[in-house]
């Protein structure tokens, strides 16, 4: 990811905050708005996935299968888990393990598509960001535009490149690569104006659980995360996290 | 989406790669595939999709442009069933997942009368049916499949120009591999090398004057790694045709203290049973010295499992370890904890616990009492315990240690049986006299009241309970707590726990023991589960369903044995039998001093491959003539080897001849003679099953989707490609060996068949696999062979199997093996219980330990869980030879969540190029060194530069190394095969093998590599060490 500067809209972090997310690049995490069942009415679905990080092992399966499946080239990733060991102030348990898979965030409010001189990048009506590759012509806008740091110019295309969420796949009937060999299932694929499906069941019984990343900047994404924002708030008071007899036992 | 140099400064972080290899990777692969193919606007060079299922009907649409079959990954040892699927244009693999039909992939698992259609649109997005039922291949699993097209793969037969580990090669062909292998001669230049038909000597004894050595074919010795379902055929050649006894895997520098310890407890120190947590419905597990969803074995299902506990609520589960690792997830918050560990002191920290259990009444005695298992099932226990036995406590009696037996108080056993199975354990009776275990129909006293008394003579006994309990009570809470570093609040906080949760709470160890005690270390930790009585309880200490079986005698076709087959007898080379019952014990004996013998002996331990290389190269028991190789490296993976053998191993005098099978050139079978090429990963056969960690029966299916790459064996049209089982069949013919050839095996009502090619013995172990169980499995139908790409071996079918059985072994191959329905994983009458038990006694005492003598001084061991600090192996401890004041901190390896040992040349390698040696920040502070420092490290083994990253993942005082890096070979080196040079690639020697670093052992004359004393195994957790900056 490129520079995470500290977003305007952050919520104050109290000094323990701090100490505990060192080594943690600075990114908010909040609330999202329940997003819109229906987006558009000639749209059948609108394409998301939900990351629950508690499932997460970190094993990168989603990373290789992506790189793969896309034929991504040597060092370039359209996904990745980025994992922390995080210092933990004020808990006997020292340290901890953060993982956090990242990915495009198909937003509602894509800043890369504006950006783009020549119409390249567009949202699809099934939600899906994608580039297309006949007209792009490499300029990196996007890639300077996203703030997700999701997108990279592919050296060996000179064209640019990110997550699709599998398009071809998806429109086969199939998931992603990522979601389809997920280890720990934290990978949650799904069409958002589907209620019953398992995407949509999700995020409602989830509800003010989800979170997106850095909500502030107005993208709108449509990755969502379960377990973003509880581990912070659980470890900033510095409650004991270390295995301890529980008072309540009787 | 580029990797920022600050995740490089986490734990476990990644980081991006040189860009070069990417250029090197990408003329590779277009030099293979031709011209990269044209993209699409959107989806760029995406892979078209292997098939299309409708979204709304289900209908599944193949695309035929591609095969999807199911088989056997092999990127690490859980070798789960996997999908591969094939560009038939290029027959290159595209990409692996998961196969729905196995439990190490999917859970719960598609049941096999799925038809494959069902399964494929069971992965599809159709009624989120794909969610439901997803089905994995891990990032490694992934990766590991590069290796097929690396441009370090041997493809040919080679032998060695020059000098042992010189690099260079000369490309010879298989008729004069085999020629020369059998014949031998002067193969170098350098004086006559005995061929194998020279070195089969089922007669002559090696030593005339210890005759228990066996004969001379025992100086052909083999070291494998794993059992990746070929070992049965490999055996057939080596032990039953060939005759040696020499024939050992990896577990002895893999995590082969646990396995012991285990052993101990399941009362079988050869086979060394263990379980597992039942993770799907366990409520508290305690994960000592493993990682669970880091690492480990069954990698996957563990990882998916503990997810999914932690994240719905019920699994809570602790990390005892000195490393963090991806077992941690603080997005779970306080479902997965992390405790760090001194290495080598968990032993401490679990005999803490059990004091405070045995001292605040959380031991379940009631479990204990029972004798017997149909007195534990009486009172509604599925599995029982030894700890009511009766042992000989009487100081200097011949069975001290041992347990009292029927013969011993005058029962009548006959002579022969004496202390054997037939000769009755002891319990005492309600009458206080001790009355057979057997018969027992209820609970026997846990505590021995009085002496025995065997004719007019008291015998001092104890119970197995009394023994371990006066072991747990040696030492007070703050001494436990004070070893181990973990705080006493924590220690006991740790048992309240463990015992609040009934049978559905479990302790599990694995590699982390692999420490100078870790034998005792892993048979605590294991014996906690004794304590609560979890074993065979859904929830609790769970079994593995085991396989069916492939290399069997029937039901279709005898494939375990074979007229003229040989049973080798002898003296094992890693001298894991009694010393006293050698000839040097009898000699040293008469001469008036049994002990010490020559070297340390391991009667308690399996085959050691730790022990082989010493024991070869310096003839004790006896030296070697012929070393094969297969697949293993244990210069690499044996801590303390390299610097110990590397120069004997580089001199053909000292070991005349060395043959590698294998597909790569690692930091071993460099030193060969020869290197003949093998099968990797989709190009091989075999038949596997898990080697834990599912309840249910499973076998795998590994079957050559693709197209093996090696030379063919000769120009003839069909000719076989070279691997192991074309190399082993081909050597049997020409020296004329039982078992191979036109009349090789036989089917189950004795017709000879031929046994000349691989199909002929993995296509009739299917159809014992078919057959086996219950009942045969079903008929693949044509659609199914179409749809798995089966159809490709359908000729191989039809030729080489009979016709009721090539539909159900096709049966296997199209579904990637055979699996016992999910849901019978627990018993049918009784929901609580596991279907598959172990039904033996758990021995909290083992007489086996316990009535065995160290051959370096004639003391005792232990018999059962106790705290021993790490010591070399005549008991000295470590730390009275490298004091902390010379050697302040410890190093421990680490398992990586991405490399495996060989693994290296793969993409992972781009993801996670270096292992920085972890180190804590008060220990870094002291010695002035800051994340991206360069430092060396030094033990008293070796000493290696390394970078550093600091962090408080570690304990205090410890260094981490994460295990799979620091490589000479697999690409770290360009060898020369014949004209052709491999591609340079320093980057691959990036980082720091602890196994570098393993220590000798003063009290063996630093003649043999530090290794447990009771378990033989290697030791790389808890070498001193010290650290300087540079």
């Amino acid at each position: 990811m490129k520079d995470h500067n500290p977003p305007t809209a952050a919520p104050a972090t109290s000094p323990s905050r701090r100490a505990f997310l060192r080594g943690i690049p600075v990114l908010t995490a909040a609330a999202a708005m329940a997003p819109a069942p229906v987006l558009a009415a000639d749209a059948t679905h609108h394409w998301a996935m939900l990351v629950d990080v508690r499932k997460c092992i970190g094993c990168q399966a989603c990373t290789v299968a992506c790189i793969q499946e896309n034929a991504v080239p040597e060092g370039s990733f359209r996904t990745f888990v980025s994992t922390y060991s995080v210092k933990l102030a004020d808990a006997e348990q020292p340290a901890g393990t953060y993982m956090l898979p990242r990915l495009c965030n198909h937003c509602d409010q894509p800043p890369c598509v504006p950006v783009c001189p020549v119409g390249a990048t567009f949202k699809r009506a099934d939600g899906i960001v994608v580039v297309d590759g006949d007209r792009c012509v490499g300029c990196a806008y996007c890639v300077q535009a996203c703030p997700y740091d999701a997108r990279f110019i592919n050296h060996d295309t000179d064209k640019a490149e990110k997550c699709t969420f599998c398009a071809h796949r998806v429109d086969a009937g199939l998931l992603p690569a990522c979601v389809e060999t997920c280890v720990g299932g934290a990978r949650i694929f799904g069409d958002l104006n589907d209620p019953a499906g398992e995407l949509r069941r999700r995020l409602d019984a989830a509800k003010a659980e989800v979170k997106v990343l850095k909500p502030e900047s107005g993208t709108e994404p449509r990755v969502f995360y379960i377990g973003l924002d509880e581990r912070f708030q659980g470890r900033v008071e510095g409650q004991g996290t270390l295995w301890q007899p529980r008072a309540t036992h009787g | 989406m580029k990797i920022e140099r600050r995740e490089l400064i986490a734990a476990g972080g990644l980081a991006a790669f040189a860009v070069g290899f990417s250029q090197t990777l990408g003329r590779m692969l277009s030099g293979l595939v031709g011209d990269a193919p044209k993209a699409h606007n959107i989806h760029g060079r995406s892979a078209e999709p292997e098939f299309s299922v409708d979204p709304a009907t289900g209908a599944l649409r193949p695309n035929p442009n591609q095969q999807v079959s199911y088989t056997a990954c092999l990127g690490c040892t859980t070798q789960c069933g996997v999908r591969v699927r094939v560009d038939r244009a290029s027959g290159n693999v595209i990409r692996v997942a998961g196969n729905p039909y196995s439990p190490l992939s999917t859970e719960p698992h598609l049941p096999m009368k799925a038809s494959v259609r069902d399964s494929l649109v069971a992965l599809s997005r159709f009624q989120d049916k794909g969610l439901a039922g997803r089905s994995t291949a891990c990032g490694r699993g992934n990766a590991a499949m590069d290796q097929m097209n690396s441009p370090f793969r041997v493809l040919t037969p080679l032998k060695r120009v020059g000098p042992r580990n010189g690099g260079q090669w000369q490309p010879i062909s298989f008729e004069q591999l085999v020629r020369e292998l059998v014949e031998g001669g002067d193969l170098f230049g350098e004086g006559h090398v005995e061929g194998f038909a020279a070195l089969r000597d089922l007669a002559t004894p090696i030593d005339p004057d210890a005759p228990e050595l066996g004969p001379k074919v025992n100086q052909v010795a083999l070291l494998s790694s794993v059992n990746d379902g070929r070992e049965p055929f490999a055996r057939r050649f080596w032990n039953q045709a060939y005759g040696t006894l020499n024939f050992v895997g990896h577990g002895s520098y893999c995590g082969g203290a646990y396995r012991s310890g285990s052993g101990a407890l399941f009362g079988d120190l050869k086979k060394m049973p263990h379980a597992k947590p039942d993770l799907a419905n366990a409520e508290f597990v305690l994960f000592i010295g493993t990682a669970p969803g880091n690492a480990g074995n069954p990698f996957k299902r563990t990882g998916t499992l503990l997810a999914k506990g932690r994240s719905e609520g019920r699994l809570e589960y602790v990390v005892i370890d000195p490393v963090l690792t991806n077992a941690d997830n603080r997005a779970a918050g306080e479902r997965g904890r992390w405790v760090p560990i001194r290495p080598g002191t968990d032993g401490a920290l679990v005999m803490g616990m059990m004091r405070w259990m045995f001292e605040n009444g959380r031991v379940n005695t009631a479990y204990l009492g029972y004798p017997n298992l149909n007195a534990a099932e009486a009172a509604g226990e599925p599995s029982f315990t030894n700890a009511s036995w009766l042992v000989v406590a009487e100081k200097g009696h011949p069975r001290e240690g041992r347990f009292l037996r029927g013969s011993d108080i005058g029962i009548a056993v006959a002579e022969e049986e004496k202390h054997k199975d037939a000769d009755p354990y002891l319990v005492q009776g309600p009458d206080g006299k001790p009355m057979p275990a057997d018969v027992a129909t209820g609970p026997a006293p846990l505590e021995a009241a009085a002496p025995v008394m065997v004719g007019d003579r008291k015998l001092a006994v104890n119970t197995a309970f009394e023994l371990l309990r006066e072991s747990a009570l040696k030492l007070g809470l703050a001494e436990y707590a004070g070893i181990c570093g973990v705080p006493e609040a924590v220690i006991t906080g740790l048992a309240d726990e463990f015992t609040r949760h009934g049978r559905k709470a479990c302790a599990i160890a694995h590699g982390g023991m692999m420490a100078g005690n870790g034998f005792y270390n892993a048979y605590a930790v294991v014996t906690l589960n004794a304590l609560i009585g979890n074993l065979n309880w859904k929830g609790g200490f769970v079994v593995n369903g085991g396989g069916f079986k492939d290399a069997g005698a029937g039901p279709r076709y005898e494939l375990e044995t074979f007229p003229g087959a040989v049973k080798p007898k002898g003296t094992p080379l890693g001298r894991n039998v009694p010393y006293e019952k050698s000839a040097e014990f009898a000699r040293r004996k008469a001469a008036g001093k049994a002990y010490p013998a020559r070297d340390a002996w391991f009667p308690n331990a399996p085959g050691l491959g730790t022990e082989w290389f010493p024991a070869m190269l310096r003839g004790y028991p006896y030296g070697v003539k012929a070393l094969i190789l297969w697949s293993s490296n244990p210069l690499y993976g044996i801590a303390g080897l390299r610097p110990l053998v590397e120069k004997a191993l580089a001199d053909p005098k000292k070991l005349p001849l060395i043959v590698s099978v294998d597909p790569l050139i690692n930091e071993s079978n460099a030193f060969a003679d020869y290197i003949v090429p093998d099968s990797l990963m989709y190009e091989s056969w075999g038949w596997s099953a898990p080697w834990n960690g599912v309840p249910t029966k499973a076998t795998t299916a590994r079957w050559p989707v693709v197209e093996p790459k090696a030379a063919k064996t000769s120009h003839a049209p069909d000719a076989p490609a070279i691997g192991m089982e074309t190399l082993f069949i081909a050597l049997a013919q020409a020296m004329k060996l039982p078992g191979f050839g036109p009349a090789g095996l036989a089917d189950i009502e004795g017709n000879r068949l031929p046994l000349e090619r691989p199909e002929d013995w993995y296509l009739r172990g299917g159809a014992n696999v078919a057959f086996g169980g219950k009942a045969p499995v079903g008929d693949a139908t044509d659609e199914d062979l179409a749809l798995s790409g089966v159809e490709r071996l359908r000729p191989l079918l039809e030729a080489t199997l009979k016709p009721d059985e090539w539909r159900k072994v096709a049966f296997l191959y199209t579904r990637g093996g055979r699996y016992q329905p999910a849901k019978e994983a627990q018993d049918e009458t009784n929901p609580e219980w596991q279907t598959n038990r172990f039904k033996n006694a758990l021995w909290l005492w083992n007489d086996n330990v316990g009535g065995t003598k160290n051959s370096l001084t004639g003391k005792r061991f232990t018999g059962c869980a106790t705290w021993q600090p790490p010591a070399f192996a005549d008991g000295t401890p470590m730390r009275d030879v490298h004091k902390e004041s010379d050697w302040p901190l410890l190093v421990v390896s680490y398992k990586s969540a991405l490399q495996n040992s060989y693994s290296i040349a793969t993409r992972i390698t781009s993801l996670h190029p270096d292992n920085p040696v972890i180190v804590h920040p008060e220990d870094a502070a002291r010695l002035g060194l800051a994340t991206g420092d360069l430092a060396r490290i030094q033990t008293p083994g070796g000493e290696a530069t390394c970078r550093v990253i600091v962090h408080e993942g570690v304990m205090r005082g410890v260094l981490a190394v994460e295990h799979g890096y620091g490589h000479r070979e697999l690409g770290a080196r360009a060898h020369t095969l014949g004209d052709a040079r491999q591609p340079e690639r320093p980057d691959l020697r990036a980082g720091v093998n602890l196994n570098d670093l393993g220590l000798a052992d003063p009290t063996r004359g630093n003649q043999a590599i530090w290794v447990d004393a009771v378990s033989g195994t290697s030791v790389r957790n808890g070498l001193p060490a010290k650290l300087m900056r540079i």
